[in-house]
């Protein structure tokens, strides 16, 4: 009986003592998203992620998948000339540049919508005149049908030629944010101070969870 | 205890009093706000009459819908994509230019405060010589500006030369 006892008084310190191990473990923070379709192959979980790419950036060097590989990035799209949503964009994207400019493992992609007239000399241009380095922020152009195409397969986000509107092109003024297994994990309305800051928050939420992975 | 409290008490009153008197000056100024003296950033004493006012809050609007994307609410513009108008010595040396721009927009380099810049900007044709007025009227007294009030006779005279002096 008493060694009963024994066993019981041990089971129920283990008991307290796991409910209480558990109670601290609390404050794990919940993993973002995982944005798109997926399916479950042999047991497996496949996510959407961004298919394959190939533009220039505004160096005349050519950008892809691998460019980003083991990065986390920030994508978007817009146009030098546009006068609507992209200069509230850009301001924002500055952002979002200061906060991560020296974090080595962010990147960020700009796509333009209107590679006809966006050439890299203007995209050159461009970063240099907001004073960004290219090795962080990626001004990109390539065949108008394929930035089409990836914005609306692998992002998501609307892209394409409007002749009502002001500028000739209608596109969403979302950010995506891209996880190192090029998944989305976020998606922001780049042309709201208050959605961008959650944008950052959530970069570094991200850099976390690796950083938890690794241990 | 019941010392202290009437040692307080005075004390309180006088607190309250201020407090109504500060309350009280805070609605005149409040009140004199609406009807017209919104504008804490202009300086300029002769110009804040009621037409100033009108042109200053429509232009405030106007900005906030054709300009200020690129400009910026506060008038410091982007890198130097877009330049700043606030405390820009080009905006102040050209005020015509600036009246005609508004309307037909600009392209090529342009130096202000020393930096060149180099982004076409697109003019809003559709603005009426009033509203053109109200704009600068806004930017020109708005921030650090103090240039006082454009006049809509002053701006559809200049726009009538636009084009004269774009031929030159």
């Amino acid at each position: 009986m008493v060694h009963n006892k024994q066993i019981i008084n041990i089971l129920s310190l283990l008991f307290i003592l796991s409910v209480i191990f558990t109670a601290c473990k609390q404050p794990v923070e919940k993993p973002l998203p995982i944005y798109g379709e997926r399916e479950v192959i042999n047991g497996d979980t496949i996510f959407h992620t961004i298919a394959n790419f190939q533009f220039v950036n505004q160096d005349s060097v050519f950008v892809t998948n691998d460019t980003f590989k083991g990065k986390i990035y920030i994508a978007d799209f817009f146009f030098t000339s546009c006068r609507t949503i992209c200069p509230i964009m850009k301001t924002q994207m500055l952002r979002v540049y200061d906060s991560l400019k020296n974090d080595a493992d962010v990147l960020i992609l700009s796509h333009t919508i209107d590679p006809e007239h966006d050439t890299v000399a203007l995209l050159h241009d461009f970063a240099e005149r907001l004073g960004v380095s290219s090795s962080k922020w990626h001004f990109v152009t390539g065949v108008q049908d394929s930035i089409y195409k990836i914005a609306q397969t692998s992002y998501f986000a609307t892209a394409m030629e409007d002749g009502s509107e002001p500028d000739g092109f209608i596109h969403s003024g979302a950010f995506l944010l891209i996880d190192k297994q090029q998944r989305i994990r976020g998606n922001y309305d780049g042309t709201v101070e208050e959605s961008v800051n959650k944008l950052i928050r959530d970069v570094r939420k991200l850099q976390r969870e690796y950083a938890s992975q690794e241990k | 205890m019941s010392e202290n409290c009437s040692v307080n008490m005075p004390h309180r009153k006088n607190k309250s009093l201020l407090t109504y008197l500060m309350l009280g000056l805070a609605g005149i100024y409040s009140v004199a706000g609406t009807t017209g003296c919104s504008s804490p950033n202009n300086n300029s004493t002769e110009d804040r009459s009621t037409k100033f006012q009108q042109y200053y809050i429509q232009g405030e609007k106007l900005y906030s819908s054709h300009c200020s994307n690129c400009h910026q609410k506060n008038g410091q513009g982007l890198g130097r994509v877009y330049p700043p108008i606030d405390s820009s010595d080009y905006m102040m040396e050209n005020v015509e230019e600036v009246i005609c721009l508004i309307k037909h927009g600009k392209e090529g380099e342009l130096l202000v405060n020393g930096k060149q810049y180099n982004q076409r900007m697109p003019g809003v044709p559709s603005l009426t010589p009033l509203e053109i007025a109200e704009i600068s009227t806004y930017i020109y007294n708005t921030w650090s500006n103090d240039h006082g009030l454009i006049e809509v006779k002053q701006v559809e005279l200049i726009l009538q030369d636009c084009f004269t002096t774009k031929k030159e």
